[in-house]
């Protein structure tokens, strides 16, 4: 174990898997040279030349298909989006493309490959460049969805995206970037997709989360505890697509009530998907509706005052667990 | 300018003038309220549109009226009353009069009202906020998992106050609720200890007839009937609570055994081959369901019947029971009011008694003793709870019915007895 940096964590993962597996390279804007954006990359060109360190035009749709040109010729391409809302360009070639060869060649064309790039808001850069993506690419069968909110998790899950047989959307927090928590050092240190995990243990309220929030939920949880004596059990679903909700399920059973949080807007989210399968799953145990705390409604602003209006806090959740607990 | 009934709707075809506000001839001013109609969801003001007088009323108070046709006229300054009585074809106005209309029926007022330039639209919202209070008062809020708990621990929500939002019952109120649950539960008893006396003396008690007749009839009774008995428990939580609720909501007064009277009977149409007599030749099986209720009088023992008790609603027979039970008290008794019973049952709850066995009636070849109702600790589901059981041990003559007879009949009338709504419907 080493205290590691969620970007530090990420960089480790790509460079462990590049030194074990010489058809992994990664490719993206401003990568190489630059070190990138937010640099993750740094030191990457110099180590691995520039045949696996591919700086790239400004150009996502060229890169996503680029990509997925090569991961159907066996490499493992890792390409990095400066942010996710870039990817939206390319999104006909991760969706139509990518999530669709292996179903299109009747199972004998695999697409390993990952795209990965921060996404989210709380780092001022205003509407077109903080949206959260998850539920918009978990809704399509054929790729995976991560959603990390850890370091230890940004780096077992995207080795575990990079050494699979498909297509990953792997979105990394920018808000998180900074945040430093214990690493596995062990070259080999996976974490699976579809395994959820109980984050903090509690007996009165069960909030299910991922990514950034996860890490709200948390801080929201220790406040419940110390000034109402309600127990949180806060479970990370770590990725959305496979998503596996039976810790949350089997927690709720005990809890009775649940909270999902989500940075995203509240239609169409996660934290919908979440409420209406443990409705299904749980129904005759709830003692109040499933609660949603979202973001609001709105393009993000970038002024910092309002940003902040915009997005979820700790005190949504803790207003939200008093709601589902009829103490408010 | 003429008023006609406005349509309210597309389903609209009449509606009904329920008053006049303004009488032939009096003058109105434009706003003025004229007259209240009622359609098939709302009542609602129709208002007059222009200044003038009231004339022609063609539609009388609690008249029903097709949409289009005309209810009045307003008459302007020199107009002359008589305009032609009939009205041109509906399609001629079929209501824009959205403006000049104002809803009556209160709450509904400010949902309902009519701008919108379409009728469906209203109509649809019309349909929405009428069906929502119907189904508020027919159901209570609860949360599934109160109602989960509540069912387990054989509560009826409707007893239970909720503390959520809207009045909506919460895991908490059921859990409350079944702490004090034991303050609903009826007392057992009831009846007053006999006082002590303070000399005892000797005496000789002559024999009423009454004393003789029932000395006769049961002496008849254990020696040539083979009796042999059958004991079982039933739960009656939900009876209790249905009991209470039916006596709070009904402001009857509904006893324990007037449900077990109603259960008895119902059951006995399943098993007809209970309700019989027993002859040398032939077993008789009856065509009506006669329950003979053993009633203690200071003379003794005797058991008006309540006739048909099968088709008797529970409040029937409560009202049957006590006015028949007073009688015997009184010995008024007439002889139709307590002959021909084809069952009989004998209910010692009262006092407290738990479990006894009854001597059969006869020419009946069964009865049951209904013992008190006592909270008991009970395993559901691996859990103690605690719960209401009754003891009841049916009497049958061997002759006629078999042990797996009445076991069978014991095993329906706890369907009955445990799930008490099926006493209601």
């Amino acid at each position: 174990m080493a205290e590691k940096s969620y970007r530090d964590a990420i960089r480790d993962a790509m460079m462990e898997e590049m030194d074990r597996d010489p058809n992994v390279l990664i490719m993206g804007e401003d990568i190489g040279v630059y070190e990138g954006t937010f640099r993750i990359t740094a030191g990457m060109l110099k180590k691995y030349g520039p045949k696996r360190v591919i700086d790239t035009p400004i150009a996502e749709a060229g890169m996503a298909g680029t990509a997925v040109g090569m991961a159907m010729f066996g490499l493992r391409p890792v390409v990095e989006m400066m942010t996710m809302n870039f990817a939206i360009v390319a999104a006909d070639q991760i969706l139509n493309h990518a999530a669709k060869v292996r179903y299109f060649s009747g199972g004998q064309v695999d697409v390993p490959m990952v795209i990965r790039g921060p996404q989210g808001a709380g780092v001022q850069l205003s509407a077109q460049h903080s949206q959260s993506f998850e539920s918009f690419y978990a809704h399509f069968p054929g790729i995976k969805v991560a959603a990390p909110g850890t370091p230890a998790d940004a780096k077992g899950l995207l080795k575990t995206a990079i050494r699979g047989r498909d297509p990953v959307i792997f979105l990394e927090s920018a808000a998180l970037y900074g945040m430093k928590g214990q690493v596995p050092d062990d070259p080999d240190f996976t974490v699976p997709f579809g395994q959820s995990r109980v984050a903090r243990e509690g007996t009165d309220v069960t909030i299910v989360s991922y990514s950034r929030m996860l890490q709200m939920s948390l801080q929201a949880a220790e406040r419940l505890s110390k000034e109402e004596s309600i127990e949180a059990e806060v479970i990370d679903l770590r990725t959305l697509r496979p998503l596996d909700l039976e810790p949350a399920i089997e927690s709720v059973r005990k809890t009775h009530r649940c909270v999902a949080v989500q940075e995203q807007w509240k239609p169409f989210g996660a934290a919908a998907e979440i409420a209406a399968s443990l409705t299904e799953a749980a129904f005759d145990d709830l003692d109040a509706p499933v609660e949603r705390v979202t973001g609001e409604d709105v393009p993000m602003p970038y002024a910092r005052n309002l940003e902040l209006l915009a997005t979820p806090h700790e005190e949504h959740v803790i207003e939200a667990v008093k709601r589902v607990m009829y103490r408010s | 300018m003429e008023i006609i009934m406005p349509k309210m709707g597309d389903a609209m075809t009449e509606g009904k003038v329920i008053r006049w506000y303004k009488k032939a001839g009096e003058a109105v001013k434009k706003g003025d309220p004229l007259l209240e109609i009622e359609t098939d969801k709302v009542n609602l003001d129709l208002e007059a549109e222009q200044d003038g007088t009231l004339g022609d009323v063609s539609a009388q108070e609690g008249q029903m009226v097709p949409v289009g046709e005309r209810l009045a006229t307003i008459l302007g300054a020199g107009e002359k009353s008589g305009a032609p009585a009939k009205t041109e074809p509906q399609q001629r106005r079929v209501i824009d009069k959205k403006d000049s209309i104002k809803h009556t029926t209160g709450e509904y007022a400010e949902a309902i009202e009519m701008k919108a330039p379409r009728i469906d639209r209203t109509q649809a919202q019309k349909t929405n906020v009428v069906a929502m209070p119907q189904a508020e008062s027919s159901r209570r809020r609860s949360s599934p998992l109160a109602r989960k708990m509540a069912s387990s621990l054989g509560v009826s929500l409707e007893a239970i106050q909720g503390s959520g939002p809207q009045g909506r019952i919460v895991a908490r109120d059921v859990k409350e609720f079944g702490s004090g649950a034991a303050a609903f539960r009826p007392p057992i008893g009831g009846l007053k200890p006999a006082a002590p006396q303070q000399t005892l003396e000797e005496k000789s008690i002559p024999l009423s007839t009454m004393r003789r007749t029932i000395a006769k009839r049961l002496a008849e009774s254990t020696g040539p009937i083979p009796h042999f008995y059958l004991t079982v428990d039933y739960d009656v939580t939900n009876l209790l609570s249905l009991r209470q609720q039916l006596n709070e909501i009904e402001q009857a007064k509904i006893s324990v055994n007037d449900f077990v009277i109603r259960a008895a009977a119902l059951a006995i149409r399943h098993h007809p081959n209970v309700n019989a007599s027993w002859g040398d030749e032939a077993i008789a099986l009856h065509g009506q369901i006669n329950i003979g209720v053993a009633v203690s009088t200071p003379e003794g023992l005797i058991t008006p019947v309540v006739r048909d008790a099968d088709q008797k609603s529970l409040i029937e027979i409560a009202n049957e029971v006590r006015a028949l039970a007073e009688k015997a008290k009184n010995r008024k008794l007439r002889p139709e009011e307590y002959q021909s019973s084809t069952f009989t049952i004998s209910n010692l709850g009262a006092w407290g008694i738990e479990e006894f066995t009854a001597i059969i009636n006869p020419p009946n070849v069964a009865i049951l003793a209904i013992g008190a109702a006592t909270s008991q600790p009970v395993v559901i589901d691996k859990q103690v709870v605690i719960r209401d059981r009754m003891k009841v041990t049916m009497s049958c003559d061997h002759r006629v019915v078999d042990g797996a007879a009445g076991a069978e009949y014991l095993r329906t009338l706890r369907q009955y007895i445990e799930q008490p709504v099926r006493l209601i419907v």
